[in-house]
């Protein structure tokens, strides 16, 4: 999945399941947006469904520090390139 | 240390109406809020009884996200009732997060609706890997959900109680929270209790053929406490939100007194958990006229726990009548309502207080004939003007646990 399909799907994960529409794609989701950790853990069963895969808990343990969208984008990019090198 | 406990803000949601004027509204103009019992695609089908005390209006809630990803809709009635009566009181924020403010508030099991979504997950014939609890789903559920997300919405850091004692829950909230300001542990407490639509507890009264069947028709015509053709509870749903606080603080910041709460009851029967129980709840009722320093002659209002099951109001009418006799005005609020489970401790202390400001009380609704059994008592049959003084509320749940709150109209 290209980076800007991955943005699209965020993006609208945020709108229907956060009620956040259109954030910034670098601004501080938990300063702006009362985004906290237990959005972040809903955020990432989402982030399963939409890899096709589940993640381990060090892969969930390394998202907590993500603040921003870029941020997520880039973790999802690099999840889906270690589970492609496994393959 | 012995306080004065004065109510300075109050609110109900009900099958009647939510606040003030649509519940007298219903009162007054003797107004049912049962309902058929709505198809869940689960239970409603196996279940005899179909009625319910539905709250079937729109309520428009303005939670800040933040606030609403921990509540289930057990929560969102408790949150606008512990809202509005905090609104009512006037208390204002740094006193709400002084901690000398404490929530004593529960439900009869937390959020049944998110439970059944948890079970769902658990059984789901999908097999999908990715199927799994959501984060917050225990927080939504949980049985102190509701006082614990009123905390959390408005920042209250006092003592926490959540009582869940079925029928009883919100009742011993109003009587905890009383006896809390009362000795001086905390200057005010939000109290009350709250319970969603909820199918599996009309199961379980069902299964003991405690509901009441013979009206699916015609809703409006049941339940029918005190009546010879009752046949058994209504269950229903709702939440009732009071503001307790220490007479002279509220005095000092000229607060709206709406009545004092001036004893308050809480004993077992000691042995069945299901069985009325004559000793028991006569001995509730002198303990809750005890504490509040008043003879039985003096009470002008009873509002009877009186589900309308065969024997639950006999032995109700014939405990009143021991110790009252036939001096004061007994109705049954359920008739109205049905069952409202852990909220119906303070939404009939909150009816009790309209009744007492508006100067009426309202009969037990399809009360058409007394059952003999009951005769003993001052069952109000017709809408009646009445100046009520003081009123005692009386609750009764599974498991023998008995409660008797005692309001006094205000006065310095």
């Amino acid at each position: 999945m290209k980076r800007d399909e991955i943005e699209s799907q965020i993006l609208q994960i945020f709108r229907d399941q956060f009620e956040i529409a259109n954030p910034g794609l670098d601004q501080d989701l938990r300063e702006v947006y009362e985004f906290d950790s237990i959005d972040a853990i809903e955020l990432l069963r989402e982030i399963e469904v939409l890899l096709g895969a589940k993640l381990t808990r060090e892969e969930k343990k390394s998202a907590m520090d993500i603040r921003t969208i870029n941020q997520i984008l880039d973790y999802i990019e690099s999840i889906g390139a270690s589970r492609a090198a496994q393959v | 240390m012995k306080r004065r406990v004065v109510i300075t803000g109050c609110s109900a949601i009900t099958p009647i109406g939510h606040g003030k004027k649509e519940i007298v509204r219903h009162l007054v103009d003797g107004i049912s809020g049962v309902k058929k019992l709505r198809a869940d695609d689960l239970l409603s089908e196996y279940i005899h009884s179909g009625v319910y005390g539905t709250v079937s209006y729109p309520i428009e809630y303005a939670f800040r996200r933040r606030d609403r990803k921990t509540m289930g809709p057990v929560s969102y009635y408790a949150c606008q009732v512990a809202k509005e009566a905090i609104e009512e009181s006037g208390l204002d924020d740094a006193y709400i997060r002084s901690g000398r403010l404490g929530v004593a508030f529960g439900s009869t099991h937390g959020s049944p609706t998110v439970q059944r979504q948890i079970y769902k997950s658990f059984f789901s014939e999908s097999k999908s890997e990715f199927s799994s609890i959501g984060a917050v789903d225990y927080l939504k559920s949980m049985v102190h959900t509701t006082a614990v997300n009123i905390t959390k919405m408005f920042g209250i850091t006092g003592r926490v109680l959540s009582s869940s004692t079925a029928c009883t829950t919100s009742s011993q909230s109003i009587g905890f929270g009383y006896e809390m300001i009362k000795f001086g542990i905390q200057d005010a407490m939000l109290c009350g209790g709250a319970d969603e639509y909820d199918t599996t507890t009309v199961a379980v009264f069902d299964s003991l053929m405690a509901c009441s069947t013979a009206f699916n028709d015609a809703p409006h015509l049941t339940p029918r406490p005190f009546d010879e053709q009752r046949d058994g509870l209504v269950v229903g749903e709702g939440a009732g939100a009071l503001l307790l606080e220490e007479y002279e603080s509220a005095k000092k910041r000229k607060a709206n007194i709406l009545a004092e709460v001036i004893g308050f009851s809480c004993n077992n029967n000691g042995g069945d958990l299901i069985l009325p129980n004559l000793d028991g709840i006569t001995e509730t009722i002198r303990l809750g006229l005890k504490d509040a320093d008043v003879t039985p002659d003096s009470v002008d209002f009873v509002s009877a726990h009186a589900t309308a099951t065969k024997m639950g109001d006999i032995i109700e009418a014939q405990a009143i009548g021991k110790v009252y006799g036939t001096s004061p005005v007994v109705a049954s609020l359920k008739s109205y309502m049905g069952h409202t489970m852990g909220s119906c401790g303070a939404i009939e202390t909150i009816m009790t207080l309209y009744m007492m400001e508006s100067g009426f009380i309202a009969p037990t609704l399809n009360l058409n004939k007394i059952d003999e059994r009951c005769k003993m008592i001052h069952l109000a049959v017709e809408l009646l003007e009445s100046d009520i003084r003081l009123a005692a509320i009386q609750n009764f749940a599974f498991g023998g646990v008995n409660t008797c709150l005692v309001l006094k109209k205000f006065d310095q």
